[in-house]
C-alpha cells in the first residue's frame, strides 16, 4: 500500500512539472511579443528601453514615415479585418444551415456528412491552400481579395459545423414540429424555435470562425495574389526584406489579443448567468 | 424535421466544388503535362515523377518526417501526463489552464515563430537582461523547440476531452476486480483514451510535417521541409511562369496527401462525429 502512494504521489509531481513546462514554452513567445511591442528598437535585438510608440504609430500611422511604407501594414491589418468580419458572418450562417440539415439526417447519412466536413479541418493547411489555388485557377478567378474571402469561408464553415451540431443534437426535434403546428412557416420555424436553442453553439463557432481568419497565414498565402496582404503574410514578406519591418505589428497582435481575452471572459459571464437562470427556473 | 434534410444539399455541392474537383484534378496535373494556366491538349506521362528522386526532395521528404515524427513523440510524452493530470484537478482548475492553453493560439502563428526567432538568436533580450544567450538559430534542436511548443496543445486538448468523458464507474470497476493502479492504467484508462490519442498525434504530426514558414525561419533556411519545395513550386516559381513547376508541385503534394488520407480513415475509424477534433 505504501509503496502505491509513493508511485501515486511520484506520478502527480512530473504532472504538476510537465504542466509547468507546457506553460512556460507556450507563454514564452506571448511574452517575447508583448516586451517587443513596448521596445524602444526597430529592429528587436536587444532590450532599448521603454516606448509606447508602436501602440501610437497604429493610431496616428500618418506621424510615423515607416507605417506609409510599401507593404503598408495598416492596409493588411484592414484588409486582414475585412475579409475576418466577412467570413465569419458568411460562414456561421451556411455553416448553421447545413448542421440544421445534417442534423434532421438519419444516422448513417449525418455520420457520413460529418466526415465529409471534417475533410478540411484534418487536411493540412498547405494541401487546401493548393486546392483552393487550383480551383480558383480552373475557374479563371483571378487571385485577390475575394478568392481570399473564399478560401477562408470555406475553411470556417466546418468548424461552424461542429460547434453547432452537438446543440442541435441535445434539441427536442418535437420542438420545432410543433412550432409549425402553431403556424410558424418552415423558415420562422427556424428562426424562432431552432436558431434561439443553438445560439451559444453559434456564437461559438462564429467565435472560432473569427480567430481562424485572423491568424490564417498558409491559406491566404496560396489564395492571394500580390495585391493582397493579411498581417500574415505581409509578416512573412517583411521579414524576408527586414527594411520594410516595423515593431508596430506586435503592438497589433497584443491590442487582438486583449480585445478577444475581454470577449471571450464577457461571453462567459454572460452563458453563466444564463444557465444560472434557466437552473433556478427549473427548480 | 425530416425536410430540413434539404439545408445540408448546398454543402455537399460546395465540398464537390472546392475539394473534390480540386484533388482530382492535382493527381490529373501530377500524372500529365497538362499546364493550368493554358488547358488545352494534354497527354498522360509519368515525366514529373523524376522530381521525388532529386536529392533536394528526398531531403526534404526526410527532413518533415523526421521532424514531424520527433515532434509527435515530444508532444505525446509532454501531452499524454499533463492531460491526466489536467483530469485530476477540481474543476474550476482544470477549465481554467484550459482556456489558458488555448489562449496563447490567439496570437499570430508567424508573429509566434518570429519571437521564437527573437529567444534562439546570438544576441537576444535575454542577453541584455539575463547575461544568457541561446544562440540556437540553424540547429536542429531551434526547430524542434519551437515546434513543439507551437503544436502542444493540439494533443492535450484531444487526449483531455476522452479522458474527460472516461466513466469512473469503469476505473472502479478495475479496481473491485482486484487491478492495482499500474494495471487500472494500462488496461482500463490507456486503452480507453486511444481515440485522443490518434487525433493528437495526428493534429501535430501532420502541421509539423507540413510546415514551411517555421523551418525557414528557424533554421535560417538551411532546413527545407516538403513545405518549401511545394511553396517554390506553386508560388515563387510560377511567377516565371514555369509551367511544368505546378504539375511537379502537384506530384509532391500527391505525396503529402497519401499521409492526410491515411490519417483521415484513422480519425474516422476511431472517432466517427469528430467530437476530438475542437
Amino acid at each position: 500500500m505504501k509503496k502505491h502512494s509513493l508511485i501515486r504521489t511520484g506520478l502527480k509531481i512530473t504532472g504538476l512539472l510537465l504542466t509547468v513546462l507546457t506553460f512556460m514554452i507556450i507563454y514564452l513567445p506571448i511574452l517575447i511579443i508583448l516586451v517587443m511591442s513596448i521596445n524602444d528598437s526597430t529592429r528587436g535585438f536587444g532590450w532599448e528601453g521603454f516606448t509606447l510608440k508602436w501602440y501610437m504609430a497604429l493610431i496616428v500611422p500618418s506621424a510615423y514615415p515607416e507605417m506609409t511604407a510599401l507593404p503598408n501594414l495598416i492596409a493588411a491589418i484592414i484588409d486582414t479585418l475585412s475579409v475576418a468580419v466577412l467570413s465569419t458572418i458568411i460562414a456561421t450562417i451556411l455553416g448553421t444551415l447545413f448542421a440544421i440539415g445534417i442534423n434532421a439526417m438519419n444516422k448513417k447519412r449525418r455520420v457520413r456528412m460529418v466526415v465529409m466536413n471534417n475533410i478540411p479541418i484534418v487536411n493540412p493547411d498547405i494541401v487546401t491552400g493548393i486546392s483552393l489555388l487550383i480551383i480558383f485557377s480552373l475557374l479563371s478567378f483571378s487571385l485577390s481579395f475575394y478568392t481570399v474571402l473564399i478560401a477562408h469561408i470555406f475553411f470556417s464553415i466546418p468548424y461552424v459545423v461542429l460547434s453547432v451540431l452537438p446543440k442541435l443534437k441535445k434539441l427536442d426535434p418535437n420542438m420545432y414540429e410543433a412550432g409549425l403546428d402553431l403556424g410558424c412557416s418552415r423558415a420562422s420555424g427556424i428562426w424562432k424555435v431552432i436558431i434561439p436553442n443553438i445560439s451559444t453553439g453559434i456564437l461559438a463557432g462564429a467565435l472560432l470562425a473569427f480567430t481562424m481568419s485572423i491568424d490564417d497565414f498558409v491559406i491566404t498565402y496560396f489564395t492571394s495574389g500580390d495585391e493582397y496582404l493579411n498581417v500574415s503574410t505581409w509578416l512573412y514578406t517583411v521579414l524576408k526584406h527586414p527594411r520594410h519591418f516595423t515593431p508596430a505589428v506586435y503592438a497589433y497582435n497584443v491590442i487582438i489579443f486583449v480585445i478577444t481575452i475581454i470577449i471571450i471572459i464577457f461571453i462567459n459571464n454572460v452563458r453563466e448567468r444564463k444557465e444560472k437562470i434557466t437552473h433556478e427556473k427549473t427548480i | 424535421m425530416k425536410r430540413l434534410q434539404r439545408y445540408s444539399l448546398p454543402y455537399i455541392a460546395w465540398m464537390t466544388v472546392f475539394a473534390l474537383i480540386p484533388s482530382l484534378f492535382l493527381i490529373l496535373l501530377a500524372f500529365s503535362d497538362l499546364s493550368l494556366f493554358d488547358l488545352g491538349s494534354f497527354s498522360l506521362t509519368l515525366q514529373n515523377f523524376s522530381i521525388i528522386g532529386l536529392d533536394t526532395t528526398l531531403k526534404a521528404m526526410q527532413n518533415s518526417l523526421e521532424f514531424a515524427l520527433i515532434t509527435a513523440v515530444i508532444c505525446f510524452l509532454i501531452g499524454y501526463p499533463v492531460a491526466l493530470y489536467l483530469t485530476t484537478l477540481k474543476e474550476k482548475t482544470r477549465k481554467i489552464l484550459i482556456a489558458l492553453l488555448i489562449v496563447p493560439l490567439w496570437s499570430n502563428m508567424l508573429l509566434r515563430i518570429n519571437a521564437w526567432e527573437k529567444i534562439f538568436t546570438p544576441s537576444s533580450i535575454f542577453t541584455d537582461i539575463f547575461g544568457i544567450s541561446f544562440n540556437l538559430l540553424g540547429e536542429d534542436i531551434a526547430i524542434i523547440i519551437a515546434m513543439v511548443a507551437m503544436y502542444l496543445p493540439f494533443m492535450i486538448f484531444p487526449i483531455f476531452s476522452v479522458l474527460e468523458k472516461l466513466d469512473i464507474k469503469l476505473i472502479e470497476a478495475a479496481k473491485d476486480l482486484g487491478a492495482n493502479d499500474i494495471q487500472t492504467f494500462f488496461r482500463v484508462i490507456f486503452p480507453l483514451s486511444a481515440g485522443g490519442i490518434v487525433s493528437g498525434t495526428i493534429m501535430t504530426f501532420l502541421p509539423a510535417m507540413t510546415a514551411f514558414a517555421l523551418p525557414q525561419r528557424i533554421s535560417l533556411g538551411k532546413t527545407t521541409f516538403i513545405g518549401n519545395i511545394i511553396e517554390s513550386k506553386f508560388r515563387t516559381e510560377v511567377m516565371d511562369f514555369n509551367g511544368v513547376s505546378i504539375n511537379q508541385g502537384s506530384m509532391i503534394s500527391l505525396f503529402l496527401m497519401l499521409f492526410s488520407v491515411t490519417a483521415f480513415i484513422l480519425i474516422v475509424r476511431f472517432d466517427k462525429e469528430g467530437e476530438t477534433l475542437i
